[in-house]
């Protein structure tokens, strides 16, 4: 509350929302009580208000106006029909293309694989924590992964995974006949989902070391002394104690997964095969510029932002739920 | 990423003021001592230099007085910035345009150009994909088709003679087991894209499709349910049984992967392009033009005639809103004159709109393929929405895949032409 501080005289008006007025001392604040009764009442009344309307248009007028617009945008027709509106039409379309709804479900597989997504990270930086030997080395090749742009990686593994590639051969020296990573429709999802893991785990693996450090490493010693094993000291120290940084990596994961796979996907699969990694992302894309569709693709931008208006709410409500039980 | 979007604003900012500058000179200046402005995404490229001076000195004998000022725009933008300056009613007074649907939804913007290139109709080819309701719209500069590509050497370890490549789709298959044998692929397909399966229709559409349902087709009006257009996507599920097709070839890329196995001999046929990329001149990277041929497309339903698939490529058209139609329309037939378009073919190895070019030189290749310009017919798939084209694009992978028959394909494809 940066409005609260800078101004004291203007506190009064906000104390009764803002929990940190109780420490503030109270001389300041009889100081300030007979002044604001004398006059300037209806400015100092204002003034909050005031100060944070330029934010607040900012808000108003380059985020949910344009969010409005498009909603507004997602009744209308395309085409010839451009303009006209047109009710549900271009929902009723969406929920009837095969192609949108593998986007869909394909989303409901990024949710299922979200634990595996924040285990890799989690496990990997309690080992580092742990003090696991060559941690160091580990700590920093680890990152490395995270500074590089989703086209390079996926170029990467597009020679890593082609049929003729690398891959494959070290396979076919076991005997394993090869497998076609980017172009089986059963698999390929998972291939790209495999290579965003990789790509992006150095971020969340950072976010954990950071919780790790809060970790009481007396609690560690505690569970030696009694002669706990590791599993019992992942399971029963630090998971709990840890119980907000992996909400925090959940909702970046997650968040991560849904808006930031289009880059990859592009790279990877353009979709395909048989349309099979197609994300909600993906098919926007596809639908506005490629097929000439701007009012259709909007209509799939807000379920888009439906859900991830839901997941959103649905993580912080979990947050708060765990706050509480601290 | 952030880099590219400022250089990229820096640029569209600056061509806009270049284009609102322009605009307002020529509107100042009267028609003999003015300036013409002119759009493409070719210009800037050093192979484009040739080609430009001898269509500006073309154009200088007819109009020493008209400055010419070529601004390229980049290609992944261009019917961006095109639409806006026809939004607002100024910028260039000529602009190159592809062939087909994107030259047709902007006919508005532009002038029928039938009176003032009358002369050229005979000399130059593919005028169709730049005219709309019977008025032509630009002067062609390139052709694009898909011709079938074979690589000779491999014919002649596999037994076969590389000058008399099969004529039926039988022995095709016949040859491709040969060649099989011999360590080669049949094609080298890149489907990732869904690309593969257009070519396909397209390189195979006249030896499948009898003449009058060839026609019908690029008429609109297309029977699916045809035995015939049903046998395109049998033969198609055909290379992919019987291992015809390079491995793994839904996961790569047509551009440039699969024409990179062709290239380096890995594969004996491709299907590939005349003009831009995948093209004769691309290969002769790595295939002396000796062992380069070009086929008609094996025969599938008998009594048919093979034709090369081929539309116009790119093309020079004249806005509306230029002061002198004249003078800009011949600076557009200037762009498509005869010397201009042979320094296009040699140096960027584009089938040049004008057949009279002496192409000899090139290797037997081209000289085949613009041997068979003449009785050539436009494509197939060209005649497709784009939506289903996509549609087809994911069928094909399936057809590969084996998780879909024929006839649901064509079922699907009907529905989605017939809404489209």
């Amino acid at each position: 509350m940066p409005i609260g501080n800078t101004q004291p005289s203007v506190r009064p008006a906000s104390a009764g929302r803002a929990g940190g007025a109780a420490v503030t001392p109270a001389a300041h604040r009889s100081g300030a009580r007979p002044r604001r009764t004398r006059g300037g009442l209806g400015a100092e009344r204002y003034a909050p208000y005031i100060l944070v309307l330029p934010a607040v248009l900012i808000i108003v007028l380059l985020r949910l106006y344009p969010l409005l617009l498009g909603v507004n945008f997602s009744f209308t027709g395309d085409g010839e029909q451009n303009g006209t509106a047109v009710g549900f039409g271009n929902y009723r379309e969406l929920f009837a293309d095969p192609l949108f709804q593998t986007a869909l479900s394909n989303v409901g597989l990024l949710v299922l694989l979200l634990p595996v997504a924040v285990a890799i990270p989690g496990l990997l930086a309690t080992f580092i924590y742990l003090r696991v030997p060559g941690h160091r080395f580990y700590r920093s090749v680890y990152f490395f992964p995270a500074v590089l742009s989703p086209v390079i990686v996926g170029a990467i593994f597009n020679l890593l995974l082609a049929f003729d590639g690398p891959l494959n051969a070290v396979l076919g020296s076991f005997g394993v006949g090869p497998v076609d990573w980017l172009g089986d429709p059963d698999i390929a999802m998972f291939m790209v989902v495999g290579v965003h893991i990789w790509a992006t785990f150095g971020m969340a693996l950072v976010v954990f070391l950071a919780g790790f450090a809060t970790l009481d490493a007396a609690l560690l010693d505690a569970a030696r002394v009694d002669g706990a094993t590791l599993r019992q000291v992942v399971w029963h120290v630090i998971i709990p104690a840890l119980s907000r940084t992996i909400q925090f990596v959940f909702v970046t994961t997650m968040i991560g997964m849904l808006t930031s796979m289009f880059g990859l996907l592009y790279i990877m699969t353009s979709g395909g095969p048989e349309g099979s990694t197609y994300l909600p992302e993906f098919y926007i894309w596809k639908q506005q510029g490629q097929m000439n569709r701007p009012a259709l693709a909007s209509a799939a931008s807000t379920i888009l932002f439906m859900i991830m208006l839901v997941v959103g709410l649905l993580q912080i409500k979990l947050l708060e739920r765990s706050g509480k039980e601290d | 990423m952030r880099q590219r979007a400022i250089w990229s604003a820096v640029l569209v900012v600056g061509l806009a003021l270049a284009g609102c500058g322009s605009a307002s000179d020529s509107g100042k200046s009267t028609s003999s001592d003015g300036k013409l402005v002119v759009w493409d995404w070719k210009s800037g490229e050093p192979f484009a230099k040739s080609y430009l001076d001898k269509a500006k000195a073309d154009f200088k004998k007819k109009h020493p007085d008209v400055e010419v000022e070529f601004v390229a725009q980049p290609f992944d933008q261009y019917y961006t910035l095109l639409g806006a300056a026809i939004q607002s009613g100024k910028g260039p007074d000529v602009m190159l345009f592809n062939g087909g649907g994107q030259i047709r939804d902007r006919v508005d913007a532009l002038v029928p150009l039938d009176d003032y290139v009358a002369e050229d109709k005979q000399r130059l080819a593919g005028w169709e994909a730049f005219a709309k309701d019977g008025k032509t719209y630009a002067a062609p500069v390139t052709l694009q088709g898909y011709p079938i590509y074979y690589n000779k050497a491999i014919y002649q370890k596999a037994n076969l003679d590389p000058a008399s490549p099969a004529t039926t789709w039988d022995k095709f298959v016949a040859d491709c087991a040969a060649i099989a044998k011999a360590g080669s692929k049949c094609f080298a397909l890149g489907n990732k894209e869904g690309v593969g399966i257009q070519f396909w229709l397209s390189s195979m559409g006249s030896t499948t499709l009898t003449a009058a349902e060839y026609d019908a087709w690029i008429a609109g009006k297309r029977d699916w349910n045809s035995a015939n257009v049903k046998r395109l996507f049998q033969t198609w599920k055909e290379t992919g049984d019987k291992k015809m097709n390079s491995d793994g070839a839904n996961s790569t890329a047509m551009f440039n992967d699969s024409f990179a196995l062709f290239q380096s001999g890995k594969a004996a046929h491709v299907m590939g392009l005349m003009s831009d990329v995948g093209h004769w001149q691309d290969f002769n990277e790595f295939l002396t033009p000796e062992k380069l041929g070009v086929m008609k497309a094996p025969i599938v339903t008998a009594g048919t005639t093979p034709t090369l698939p081929y539309d116009g490529g790119i093309g020079y058209a004249v806005a509306k809103w230029t002061k002198d139609p004249k003078v800009a329309a011949d600076l557009a037939r200037s762009l498509s004159s005869a010397d201009a378009l042979k320094a296009f073919y040699a140096d960027a190895g584009a089938i040049a709109a004008d057949t009279t070019i002496d192409v000899s030189q090139a290797g037997p290749a081209v000289a085949t393929i613009v041997g068979e310009l003449k009785t050539g017919k436009p494509a197939l798939h060209v005649a497709l929405s784009s939506k289903t084209l996509d549609l087809m694009g994911r069928l094909s992978q399936q057809l590969l895949s084996g998780s879909v028959t024929v006839d649901e394909v064509v079922k699907q494809l009907a529905a989605s032409d017939q809404a489209g």
